[in-house]
């Protein structure tokens, strides 16, 4: 039965197991078996919660059963990264080896929606290490090891959330909780070749979450399809008292677009400066789809130090979370030999730059927000290369060794982005695509982004050899 | 908020060429305070962490804002219920 139910996307799950065609018990066992034979093969789990997710099954299947639907994650398997603090002694160790022993008594807000949604908590997954917030410059920088990603294991996954984007690209649980500071979600998406979202800041709840930026943090689901992370953000949203960020802005999840909506699309000028020619060549393709349901015209946004704005607010922001870790020297127990020095550099910010960059962000916010006015949303690659090879240095915006001006401004306003698939590249490696949106737009770019998997299989191709 | 074009700051006041002086100083700062847990090799790699960080403040010390433009994060007053 392993056969029928790995890479069927949530909403078909969702649509078995409400016909009771499914038993959520099976489905779980499924899975549970697929993360403990195959995650190590990827560096993809840290724990696997059998017996958390056994119990949750079983009451799926005894609520529905008794016909008390919950809704389309009651039953689906799941995995959180290792950041959301789990109770019921499942450690949450934030991927770093001073806390891989250490167990919280609650559950993250998100953790708890996901429950009451009826989803079955199946691992805690692989993560960077501190969510890549010390400077990290290798794949290998978690005491888990290097994520390996499921297209080629002298690859990388991708980062922070290595797990969640590796374990649904092999097809270990049908989706995951990533989060983003900067390119967290969006980047392990692209390089596993699934459907990353993340949300608007302020829509999920970070309460539980390790916090490494309090302004730039979110919470979001990796899945096969952007129509599932549709689905996952539609559980896990919503006001929080617990997080004083979050707002009473409902979230509903509509399948599909209107019959016959158009769609306005934004390039930014230069976007593929800088790709892969496989990139680019693959973005040409993919407006050569977008055309086919809207229009695609070239905008610019003004000339301003997008990636020294959203860089300089990271470095201050995290220096001061992790601020007993640093001092005390405690990272000296992290895994990537730089993360255990790089964050000294961080007392150079002085208070005065970092303010600077809170009120550029100001600016930036509102620049981006009259670009993004007239339009549906600005597409571009979601990663400038197919994912980097294990052994060698990654390229980041954030450490200033790459640009990212979608990334700079989409995390630094706290925009919404999806990234689905749009083909391979030159090492047969998946390239994505991302629709970027203005504030509290995810269904206008969950529409658009679904839109465009209705036209491509992309996201109906999988890694070989993961039996 | 203006125009882009007007919020570019003068090429008078753009950052400088040689940012040496101030990554030199910052360095002494976090020798002063980290030194002794910091190996050479460490020490340079704080160094070329550093001079990212003092080119990026540099780079926003270089757009010109006006008096109204606030974070963009305005810190709330607090009540705890009722």
């Amino acid at each position: 039965m392993a056969e029928e139910v790995v890479f069927v996307p949530v909403r078909r799950l969702g649509d078995l197991i409400r016909e009771r065609r499914l038993s959520p018990v099976a489905l779980a066992e499924i899975f549970l078996d697929r993360l403990e034979r195959l995650g190590p093969r990827y560096n993809a789990v840290v724990t696997v919660t059998r017996a958390r997710a056994l119990e949750q099954a079983r009451r799926a299947e005894a609520e529905i059963a008794a016909g008390r639907y919950r809704g389309p994650l009651h039953g689906i398997p799941y995995g959180a990264k290792d950041l959301l603090a789990t109770s019921g002694g499942i450690p949450t160790t934030w991927g770093a080896a001073p806390f891989k022993d250490r167990v919280f008594d609650f559950d993250a807000t998100a953790i708890r929606k996901l429950e009451t949604a009826g989803a079955v908590l199946c691992a805690k997954l692989a993560m960077v290490e501190l969510a890549g917030g010390m400077g990290y410059r290798q794949p290998n920088a978690a005491f888990t090891g290097p994520g390996v990603n499921p297209w080629s294991r002298d690859a990388w996954s991708g980062g922070s959330s290595s797990g969640s984007g590796s374990a649904v690209a092999a097809g270990l649980v049908p989706f995951a909780i990533g989060s983003e500071t900067w390119g967290s979600i969006l980047s392990p998406a692209g390089n596993c070749g699934v459907a990353g979202l993340r949300p608007t800041y302020g829509r999920v709840s970070r309460h539980g979450a390790m916090a490494l930026c309090w302004t730039l943090d979110k919470l979001g689901p990796l899945a096969l399809t952007a129509d599932d992370c549709g689905l996952v953000l539609e559980a896990i949203a919503g006001r929080d008292p617990a997080d004083p960020t979050t707002v009473d802005r409902p979230f509903r999840h509509e399948p599909a677009a209107p019959a016959g909506q158009r769609f306005r699309f934004g390039v930014l000028r230069g976007t593929t400066d800088g790709c892969e020619e496989a990139v680019r060549e693959n973005f040409a393709r993919s407006l050569g789809v977008l055309r086919e349901i809207g229009t695609v015209e070239e905008v610019a946004l003004p000339d301003l130090p997008y990636d020294d704005i959203t860089r300089t607010i990271l470095f201050a922001e995290a220096a001061s979370a992790f601020e007993d870790l640093i001092e005390s020297g405690a990272i000296r127990g992290l895994t990537a030999p730089e993360d255990r020095y790089t964050a000294y550099a961080r007392d150079a910010i002085l208070a005065k730059d970092y303010l600077k960059a809170l009120r550029l962000r100001g600016v930036m916010a509102r620049e981006a927000d009259r670009v993004l006015a007239p339009l549906h949303a600005l597409v571009a690659p979601g990663r400038p290369s197919e994912a980097a090879l294990l052994a060698s240095e990654v390229r980041s915006a954030i450490r200033g060794t790459a640009r990212d001006v979608m990334g700079a401004v989409g995390n630094g306003a706290g925009l919404p982005a999806v990234a689905v698939p749009n083909g391979l590249g030159a090492r047969g490696l998946p390239t994505s695509l991302q629709f970027m949106g203005r504030a509290w737009e995810e269904p206008t770019v969950l529409a658009a982004a679904c839109a465009y998997q209705s036209r491509t299989d992309w996201h109906e191709r999988h890694p070989a050899d993961l039996s | 908020m203006s125009e882009p074009e007007a919020i570019r700051a003068p090429e008078s006041i753009r950052p400088p060429a040689a940012i040496h002086p101030e990554v030199e100083t910052m360095l002494a700062l976090v020798r002063e305070r980290y030194g002794g847990r910091l190996a050479p090799e460490e020490l340079e790699g704080v160094r070329t962490a550093i001079e990212g960080i003092v080119q990026a403040a540099h780079a926003l010390r270089a757009v010109r804002l006006t008096n109204a433009d606030e974070p963009g994060q305005p810190f709330a007053a607090y009540r705890a219920d009722p």
